[in-house]
């Protein structure tokens, strides 16, 4: 299969998945080495200082990172829980500090409900970090013109939603979807609102390089066999675009010949 | 520029079928490929009825008018297939300013507010602080105008668009890069490369139309096609707030021109080049000017075309000439020769402005002659 | 009249603002470095990240990075996301 490849890195495998929502860090772990990723992302949020340890001897402070091998995975923070492009710069400079990695999954949401993405906070933060050196990987609602702005300013991918975080209502921004791959000079990686295995071979049968999945994989009653489904579903999917589908038949009806003409008229010149 | 996978003659019926279902305006090298097969010959009349659609969808039941204004055809270059070859002994003129600017009165009499200047390669003459000064004394007539002329630095085009133009023409002629060679043998059209650089300084000195084509006939129109969709596909992605228009001139009878080595083109061929095209690019202008004969411009504008010139006079002076030999009181001799001035090409549709826009009418379209007003642009 | 001329059981205490709330130590027991604050509060420092006063510290330097009373200091760490 060929490559995915992202500021001139390779990956084999086409499936992003979020590291959120496990009911452990071991179903995590193990649901990652299923669905076959090689790009993990994460979170940043405040160490909780007023912890009491639990009567089980359980850390609250629990390191998601510790059942991440990280050599195996890249890590790819994101920066959940800025609600402007100044948070966001913040945050990004703290996960390069934090893992000498430079690059980051843009995410400024400021809408708390539907958590969608601030189209110009994100423009203006992404050209700071670009400029800092960052690999950046927004998110963003699918807006084909947003899209290429923020490729104008040099970001590594477009991450445009399919519908809401945690909706799990599939492609629902199809046909801006298709706009958008259309007109990329960037990989296309469709993030958020994937809830089937199917919306992610949907979304790979229309070109997208790749696709991000984490509430699917992770509130799914048996996460691993989701995580298999999904790799499945993005192999296949990729497969089918290469092997050039034969699309639904969308020819028009004729009505008046527009040719006829060229059949009646001796004069060739 | 672009190798093509497999020759267009082992094309088969199951990639044309293919190609025809893919979303209509959507590029692939292969689509095209298959598209302009002979093989795809058969689905000819399929294909324009899409492509009819499919031009509908995105421009209106509308057709764009211009006309060209023909500034001076002195030229350096020593083209092979051209009338204004610099070889060639014809009668040479060229335009000042307010000679310009009355040819530009007629032609706005006419109801044109979309104007074409063109002019030989004639840097010493028709230079950037002329084309400059000439689109400030039009800018207040025309709500558009363009330039076809000869190549200029990006520098120059971004000076050219704080004057007012928004739009330039330019042909690579061939995309076949020994034919270029043979035709240009020397002078400042001689680098294929640069040539074809001119479209990216084009769109980065910020014009808003970019217009390609070849020349058909100098080499075979199939691997014409194929480097035209390449390109147009190119500038499309790379500079997105520029519109790319398509031009089909077809090589056609001049003076003093040798016919015999080209390999012209037929009518059903040029037909299937610009379906096959419209199939692939949803919002690429397509412009037919009166190169073409009448009745191929009226089916034309059925299947794709989306803007034509009228009336058009291919000489400096040719609006103004006409005008003055029909009205018969004026004396015939305005201070030319008697012999009549050097066209570019052979016009084949003489018809009036009025004439088209009635065609077009009938035709179940509106003839539009003012696209867009810059009079909103910021400049 | 007792004039007192010092306060017996009053300790003297610093502070630092720790994720903007203020932890109080005894005189002298203020950790010294970064890398000594993250093991007070029982934090893995290799998925930490700080910053002091708005300045982002490297990891690299969190054992030689000092610290002081009254600074404000930014204590994140990586977590399940999306």
């Amino acid at each position: 299969m060929d490559k995915l490849v992202i500021a001139g890195k390779e990956f084999d495998s086409r499936l992003l998945v979020g590291t959120g929502k496990f009911a452990s860090c071991e179903i995590m772990a193990e649901a990652l080495e299923a669905s076959g990723a090689e790009i993990v992302t994460v979170a940043l949020r405040r160490v909780d200082i007023c912890r009491k340890a639990s009567p089980g001897g359980e850390n609250k402070n629990d390191d998601t990172l510790r059942a991440i091998d990280v050599k195996r995975y890249l890590l790819l923070p994101n920066t959940s829980g800025a609600r402007d492009a100044e948070e966001a710069v913040r945050l990004s400079k703290l996960a390069r500090a934090a893992t000498g990695i430079n690059w980051v999954k843009l995410e400024v949401t400021p809408d708390p409900y539907y958590l969608l993405p601030d189209p110009v906070e994100t423009l203006k933060a992404a050209e700071i970090l670009v400029k800092d050196g960052f690999v950046v990987l927004p998110y963003i609602n699918a807006d084909p013109i947003l899209s290429k702005r923020l490729q104008d300013v040099g970001t590594a991918t477009v991450m445009p939603l399919g519908s809401p975080i945690g909706s799990n209502q599939g492609l629902k921004t199809r046909s801006a979807l298709e706009i958008i791959i259309e007109q990329a000079n960037v990989p296309v990686i469709v993030d958020a609102g994937l809830g089937l295995p199917s919306h992610a071979a949907e979304a790979m049968e229309m070109g997208a390089d790749a696709v991000l999945v984490n509430t699917a994989i992770a509130t799914a009653a048996e996460p691993n066999q989701m995580a298999t489904a999904f790799k499945l579903a993005v192999e296949a999917g990729r497969m089918a675009y290469k092997a050039g589908a034969a699309a639904a038949s969308k020819r028009a009806s004729a009505s008046s010949p527009l040719t006829g003409f060229l059949r009646d008229n001796k004069q060739e010149k | 520029m672009i190798s093509t996978q497999k020759h267009t003659g082992e094309v088969n019926s199951s990639d044309i079928v293919r190609a025809m279902n893919s979303p209509a305006g959507s590029y692939s090298p292969e689509k095209l490929q298959a598209l302009i097969s002979p093989a795809a010959e058969d689905y000819l009349e399929e294909m324009a009825q899409t492509a009819r659609q499919l031009t509908i969808q995105r421009f209106g039941k509308t057709i764009r008018l211009y006309a060209p204004l023909y500034l001076s055809n002195y030229c350096v270059n020593n083209c092979l297939y051209c009338g204004f070859n610099k070889d060639n002994k014809y009668q040479r003129r060229r335009l000042t300013i307010e000679q310009a600017v009355e040819e530009a009165d007629i032609i706005a009499s006419e109801g044109f507010r979309d104007i074409l200047l063109v002019s030989s390669e004639d840097r010493e003459s028709i230079s950037v602080d002329y084309l400059c000064e000439l689109a400030g004394r039009l800018r207040g007539k025309f709500s558009s105008i363009s330039i076809e002329v000869y190549q200029m630095t990006t520098e120059e085009y971004a000076k050219l668009f704080a004057a007012g133009i928004e739009g330039v023409t330019l042909y690579q002629e061939t995309y076949d890069r020994d034919v270029y060679r043979k035709y240009h043998p020397a002078g400042p059209k001689a680098d294929y490369d640069h040539r074809l650089s001119a479209a990216d300084s084009i769109a980065q000195a910020g014009m808003r139309e970019i217009g390609i084509g070849a020349l058909l006939g100098l080499s075979d129109w199939r691997l014409e096609t194929l480097s035209l969709g390449e390109h147009a596909h190119y500038l499309m992605k790379r500079y997105w707030k520029s519109r790319v228009s398509l031009s089909f001139p077809r090589l056609r009878p001049a003076k003093n021109v040798d016919r015999t080595q080209f390999s012209f083109l037929s009518d059903k061929n040029l037909v299937q080049m610009i379906v096959a095209l419209r199939l692939c690019f949803a919002d690429a202008g397509m412009v037919l000017s009166t190169r073409e004969r009448a009745e191929l411009r009226d089916h034309l504008i059925e299947v794709g075309v989306t803007k034509v010139s009228a009336g058009s006079k291919t000489s400096p002076g040719g609006y103004s000439q006409s005008r003055n030999a029909a009205d018969s009181t004026h004396s015939t001799d305005s201070g030319q020769a008697g012999s009549p001035q050097a066209e570019q090409f052979e016009i084949d549709d003489t018809r009036s402005p009025a004439e088209v826009a009635g065609m077009i009418r009938a035709r179940g379209f509106e003839p539009v002659w003012k696209d867009w007003d810059s009079a909103f642009a910021k400049r | 009249m007792r004039e007192c001329f010092f306060n017996f059981g009053e300790v003297k205490m610093e502070a630092l603002k720790i994720n903007g709330v203020e932890k109080q130590f005894p005189a002298g027991q203020l950790p010294s470095t970064v890398a000594k604050l993250l093991e007070v509060l029982d934090i893995e420092g290799a998925t930490a990240a700080a910053e002091i006063d708005g300045e982002i510290i490297d990891r690299e330097k969190f054992a030689e990075t000092k610290l002081r009373n009254g600074q404000s200091i930014e204590l994140v760490r990586f977590v399940g996301g999306g």
